[in-house]
């Protein structure tokens, strides 16, 4: 168990006014961000990496969690306004947050998203926080044999729920899989499909592949949608009624079911690898109108409807990272990016890093809970702000992100041929999407990878090469066989969905 | 039978996993002596992984449709254009290129309005600059 004392310094670092600056920074770029139709948390989290080189791990991993919590209340605002979700996650907040917006009331919508994105988040905060530690212990326990079938495991869940096709995802897993072994192997240390580019000796650089998959290649295809075309400001109607213009305490508590069951229903999602929080927002506001006693007013502009999806969507946050702290696995692209976070900083997320790095990680815990207040504060200031940043032109947004862009990944990588690497996986990324196949999963096995291989070489060493040994484990034979499982299960899925 | 987009892709797939399992992993993966684990041996498994998989959605695709070919080209179009941007930064450096690049990308998605375009191409390189090299104290690629 973490020392005490360990757990307290943790907290203090959290609070110093160094840390809080940069929490503050993180959450108003990605309220700013999300705000943005088309640019987001992840894209904004996968840009500023690269610039929280020169940071300490503690501060550098509070903004881009800071990042990732503001974009979640930013990406509400052109939700609300425009019908235009700013992430795929407030897809749902658009239900009744557009129709309230032209009812003249924007600022109320997008304050009843404010005010249930931060109940919500919170309360899985508070999860994670209480939760890790334990699971971690066990987490312990578990050799490289076990390490190796939980991998499989989670591929199988991942390839199975992220995406249309299982095929597929099991393609784009093993595209990622094979990325990570460009460099030296991890046992013998020769080189490995380098092609002559001794650049590529320590592998692809993290930075490139990262920004390249998830940045410009979303980039790039809103470019040719917007090609030719510039966006015209949108006109926000307000009634002049004070009331409209903000949620009061009454019509706060009379959600407070509806938040517990979003954040509920977001924070076990969210613990579980590969289902996003579009789901866990779609699914809250789904039970919400179920359980509703006027069902109908759903879609029309019912506050009860924001408040389960925007509950539930920021609840999947903090309990992303419940598998990424405990397991060393991330369920989603944010935890991914986090992730990569870390292991830039030195360090590998998985249970030994609550031995030796406790202190980090619980000045982790209290910068998200306080990312959380600064989320709320900056939020009531900001919101008339991010309102206006809906309207700014594409082309602007589009040309800067990319600028940024070449920046960061050539101070990461120290030149412009990380910055050709993140070129050639931003046109991988495009035709993989074009083509219906899950980033999310490449980016997850790419980042696994090199740990994948090195725990079956263990696991090899240590059964003397005989993988029957792997059945003696209990636990690696549990997983092996609800890998085998998940596998048939998503196959018949996917013919029963075909047939049907 | 018309050519469906998993087809397309299941048989490049299929095709590129037995390329890295017959040409590219056998020339450009080095053999070791000693060890659990050859180097090869992942890499191989995977390109197997890819090509089986690739076959098999050739034989049962799902219905994904594929973006519009000519926003696939348009796409090719700035793709090309980042890729010559790149190419010039290793010439004549970002301070000289980025206003370039900025202004040749709003131009392509139709900006014509005269602040936005001095934004774009003026202050977002300046303030970029400012930031990396008198802020944070890096260099410019």
């Amino acid at each position: 168990m973490v020392d005490l004392s360990i757990i307290l310094a943790g907290f203090s670092d959290a609070f110093s006014l160094y840390n809080l600056l940069f929490v503050l920074f993180g959450v108003v770029l990605g309220q700013f961000v999300g705000a943005v139709p088309g640019i987001g948390p992840i894209m904004a989290m996968a840009i500023a990496i690269p610039f929280t080189f020169g940071l300490d791990p503690l501060p550098a991993i509070a903004f881009l969690v800071g990042v990732n919590k503001g974009g979640l209340v930013g990406g509400a605002v052109p939700a609300v306004l425009m019908n235009t979700p700013g992430t795929p996650d407030a897809a749902a907040t658009a239900l009744d947050g557009y129709p309230l917006a032209k009812q003249g009331k924007p600022l109320k919508a997008t304050k009843m998203a404010l005010f249930s994105s931060v109940t919500g988040d919170t309360f899985s905060d508070i999860v994670l926080i209480t939760v890790s530690a334990p699971l971690a212990i066990l987490a312990l326990k578990m050799g490289p044999i076990e390490i190796v079938a939980l991998m499989i495991f989670a591929f199988s869940i991942l390839a199975g729920l992220i995406g249309n096709s299982l095929t597929k995802g099991i393609i784009a897993a093993a595209l990622g899989m094979l990325a990570a072994s460009i460099g030296t192997d991890p046992e013998n240390f020769t080189p490995r499909l380098i092609f002559g580019y001794w650049d590529l000796f320590n592998g692809l650089p993290l930075p490139s592949v990262a920004i390249g998959l998830l940045a410009i290649s979303e980039i790039l295809h809103r470019l040719s949608v917007a090609h030719g075309s510039v966006g015209a400001a949108i006109i926000i109607k307000d009634t002049g009624n004070p009331d409209d213009r903000r949620v009061t305490w009454v019509e706060y508590w009379s959600c407070r079911y509806t938040m517990l069951r979003g954040a509920v229903i977001g924070t076990v999602l969210g613990a579980l690898p590969g289902i996003g929080s579009t789901a866990a927002a779609f699914m809250s506001y789904a039970m919400t109108k179920a359980g509703s006693k006027n069902p109908q007013s759903f879609g029309k502009g019912n506050l009860h409807g924001i408040a389960a999806a925007e509950s539930a969507n920021s609840a999947v946050v903090g309990a992303n990272l419940i598998p990424l702290l405990t397991l060393g696995i991330p369920g989603s692209v944010g935890a991914a990016l986090i992730i990569s976070a870390f292991m830039i900083h030195g360090m590998q997320p998985g249970p030994l890093l609550f031995e030796t790095q406790g202190r980090l990680v619980y000045g982790l815990f209290g910068a998200m809970l306080m990312a959380n207040f600064i989320n709320l504060w900056v939020g009531q200031l900001g919101l008339r702000f991010w309102i206006k940043v809906v309207s700014a032109p594409e082309s602007i947004i589009f040309s800067s992100a990319l600028l940024l862009c070449f920046v960061g990944v050539s101070m990461a990588t120290s030149g412009l041929f990380g910055v050709s690497i993140m070129l050639i996986f931003a046109v991988l990324g495009y035709v993989m999407a074009s083509f219906g196949y899950s980033l999310v999963i490449f980016i997850i096995a790419f980042f696994l990878g090199p740990r994948f291989e090195k725990s079956i070489a263990q696991s090899l060493s240590l059964t003397n090469g005989d993988l029957t040994q792997v059945l003696k484990s209990p636990v690696a034979a549990a997983l092996l066989i609800l890998s085998v499982i998940s596998v048939i299960w998503f196959l018949r899925k996917n013919v029963r969905e075909e047939d049907a | 039978m018309t050519i469906s987009a998993d087809r397309m892709s299941g048989a490049f797939f299929c095709l590129f996993g037995l390329a890295m399992y017959f040409l590219v992993i056998p020339v450009y993966v080095e053999t070791a002596e000693g060890g659990s684990l050859s180097p090869k041996t992942l890499p191989n498994i995977i390109s197997i992984i890819i090509a089986i998989s690739g076959g098999f959605l050739v034989i049962k695709p799902t219905a994904q449709q594929m973006r519009d070919p000519r926003k696939m080209a348009i796409t090719g179009l700035y793709a090309a254009l980042l890729a010559a941007g790149i190419y010039a930064m290793s010439w004549f450096g970002f301070e000289y290129v980025a206003p370039v690049l900025a202004l040749a990308i709003m131009w392509m998605i139709g900006e014509r309005r005269p602040l936005w375009l001095v934004s774009g191409v003026v202050i977002m390189p300046a303030a970029i600059w400012f930031a990396v090299t008198q802020l944070l104290g890096r260099g410019l690629p």
